[in-house]
């Protein structure tokens, strides 16, 4: 069964954290701590050299993560030994298209099949995904559909055409962790989007704080949130002091979780 | 041979190209798709464009039979298609105006640009400056240090450059930036793409507009010379002086063409940029195409003495033409296109960039005593003022003084 077809009506949270940062053992670490509060969703990110979708603050951890050699398998080997204590969590993967393509896609789904729920590949959009939409499908792994506010109406339609597992919003124009975030802009296109399809719609990209989470949960119709840049900008404000860094993640968990 | 017509409606050279970034830019891209193909058809864009070429470059640049250097190789006559008399001294400049021009179509109000030596952020800035726009310039902090005059020049002209520490902090680094920068910023922002490189249309618009030098040198060449060069030989970076000398001449099989990358300190070292020699398919900067990349997709840091061949991809065109044996690639190492910048300043008088050093030196050294009563146009698209600190510090001169 995909976690992500019995996710929550409201209020679902999902957690995004780069795999092997600061280093795979400290990165085993940091998923227990996010796994003990079973989050909704966990996005785990692979890292990539040329992550040109995302900001600094993701940018600097994919750095972390591969100057300690972190590779495919050993994300995906940390995955599956993560998978083990999962309970109700769903696993999502978030990633770039050359992993996968120089990992073999085939390999790859068989890595993660019955483990991983659904995957995001931030730089397939809708006009190059066929093949590997069709092979994830086959295996139950929803494919992650991504709108931005530049999204138009006729675009969207064409897109979140059956879509699956929950729609991710990109609430400002802008990379992950930008600071922007419109309301009543989010709100407008929040529900025309659920005019479209019936899975939930999460809103990721710039949300940094209990004040942000509640803001969308009242002024919005989204069904949930995306946290990620502000979980990793939490080790560089404690410089790097990993201990620190836990237990402000384990407090900052708390908070959020509305 | 059938008709060369590529790419393909959504960007594809064969199986290499397309379209391979977020949703936040994707719309962006549909849209400068729809607006080129529009413009392609607009008989005021293009005599607007053919004036600029005219009264501002200088085009058409002139064909130089290079009499020394045929000389000196023994071998085929060698002509170089001049393109580093351009004003600004590159044929970035015959790109920057077509976009620019399309930009001022679209209506967008500020412009970015990535750069490596510096040569297409001088482009940049100077089309910027002529048409009174905003311009930003992304460029890693390793090319600022050994470009210092561009950087002062794009200063001149009035563009903020931004320097980009992340990543081998040369041009891979300032293209990642300068992507994000547009997707921030996608209402009012249009991105100049420098070569034949990124996501569809970029590799295709690129190529058209830098076509103009291979149209030039068919009807020069075919003046002078009654018939059509045996050979073409071009630098290959991000590849669009090639492509602009290779386009016109794709349909007609008896012109042999040979695209050299730079190799670095060797091919198979480390050390190289030579994407299509050393490299495998991969995705990189929206585009799929021959890159540098390790055994899990990780892009790896080219190297090259030259900044505008420093680049771990190489555009999808190239990928195809190399996969259907259209044209040739070879690597040439920094040492070897160090030497033929020396040679080709003595013998022509004519100090070539690094770039075109490195088409130059391949010339040297394979054609050396051989293919006699051959025609070969070489593309000299860059002059070397850029490179002169760079190359003496190589050389060992004290230019400081
Ligand atoms: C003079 C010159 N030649 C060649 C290049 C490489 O680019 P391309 O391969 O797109 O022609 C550059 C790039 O900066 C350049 O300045």
């Amino acid at each position: 069964m995909n976690k992500l077809d019995t996710l929550p009506k409201k209020k679902i949270l999902s957690l995004f954290m780069t795999c092997g940062f600061p280093t795979l053992d400290q990165s085993k670490k940091i998923f227990n701590e996010i796994l003990s509060h079973q989050p909704d969703i966990i996005e785990f990110g692979l890292p990539f050299s040329d992550p040109m979708a995302d900001g600094p603050i993701i940018q600097e951890a994919n750095k972390l993560a591969l100057r300690s050699k972190l590779s495919t398998q050993k994300s995906l080997n940390l995955i599956t030994e993560l998978s083990k204590s999962k309970n109700n969590t769903a696993f999502v993967i978030m990633c770039y298209l050359n992993t996968i393509r120089k990992f073999g896609l085939n390999k790859f789904i068989k890595n993660i099949k019955s483990i991983v729920d659904g995957i995001i590949i931030v730089d397939l959009p809708f006009e190059e995904e066929g093949e590997i939409k069709k092979s994830l499908s086959k295996n139950n792994i929803h494919l992650i559909k991504l709108i931005s506010p530049m999204t138009d109406k006729k675009r969207s339609k064409k897109l979140l055409k059956d879509s699956k597992g929950f729609i991710y919003y990109i609430s400002a124009t802008g990379i992950t962790g930008s600071n922007r975030l419109d309301y009543k802009e989010i709100n407008k296109n929040v529900q025309s989007i659920k005019k479209m399809s019936s899975v939930p719609v999460l809103v990721g990209f710039g949300i940094k704080s209990k004040k942000d989470v509640v803001n969308i949960s009242n002024k919005t119709k989204a069904d949930g949130v995306i946290i990620g840049s502000a979980l990793i900008q939490k080790y560089f404000d404690l410089k790097m002091d990993f201990n620190k860094y836990l237990k402000k993640l384990n407090k900052f968990i708390k908070e959020v979780k509305v | 041979m059938k008709k060369y017509k590529q790419p393909s409606t959504i960007g594809r050279f064969g199986e290499f190209g397309g379209m391979y970034v977020s949703e936040t830019l994707m719309p962006l891209l549909l849209n400068l798709d729809k607006s080129y193909k529009k413009i392609q058809k607009d008989k005021k864009f293009k005599k607007e464009l053919n004036d600029l070429f005219k009264n501002y470059v200088g085009r058409p640049s002139s064909l130089h039979y290079a009499k020394n250097l045929s000389k000196y190789i023994n071998g085929p006559k060698v002509y170089f298609k001049r393109d580093e008399l351009n004003h600004t001294g590159a044929h970035k400049i015959n790109n920057c105006l077509g976009q620019i021009l399309l930009a001022k179509k679209m209506g967008k109000t500020r412009i970015i640009a990535e750069t490596g030596a510096g040569q297409h952020g001088v482009a940049t800035a100077t089309v910027c400056a002529l048409f009174g726009l905003p311009c930003y310039i992304y460029m890693g902090s390793k090319d600022i240090e050994r470009q210092k005059p561009n950087v002062f020049r794009m200063k001149l002209l009035g563009a903020t450059i931004i320097p980009v520490e992340s990543g081998s902090k040369s041009l891979k680094d300032a293209m990642n930036e300068a992507l994000r920068d547009w997707i921030k910023n996608v209402r009012d922002t249009f991105y100049i793409i420098g070569s034949t490189a990124g996501p569809h249309p970029y590799p295709k618009m690129v190529r058209d507009f830098q076509s103009v030098i291979g149209k030039e040198a068919r009807e020069q060449i075919l003046k002078v010379e009654k018939k059509l060069p045996d050979y073409l030989i071009a630098c290959v970076g991000g590849g669009s002086n090639a492509m602009g000398l290779f386009y016109p001449f794709l349909n007609d099989k008896n012109v042999k063409i040979i695209g050299v990358e730079a190799a670095g300190k060797g091919a198979k070292t480390e050390e190289t940029a030579a994407t299509m020699t050393s490299g495998t398919p991969g995705i990189l900067h929206g585009s799929y195409s021959y890159v540098l990349q390790d055994n899990d997709g990780q892009i790896k840091e080219a190297h090259s003495i030259s900044a505008g061949l420093d680049y771990p991809g190489v555009g999808p065109e190239h990928s195809h033409l190399k996969d259907i044996k259209r044209v040739k690639y070879f690597g040439v190492t920094d040492k070897e296109a160090l030497k033929a910048f020396q040679t080709c300043s003595k013998l022509e008088g004519i100090i070539p960039a690094l770039e075109p050093s490195h088409a130059l030196a391949y010339l040297i050294k394979a054609f050396k005593n051989k293919h006699k009563n051959k025609v070969v146009i070489l593309n000299m698209c860059g002059r070397g003022d850029k490179d002169l600190f760079t190359a003496a510090k190589a050389i060992g001169f004290d230019a400081d003084e």
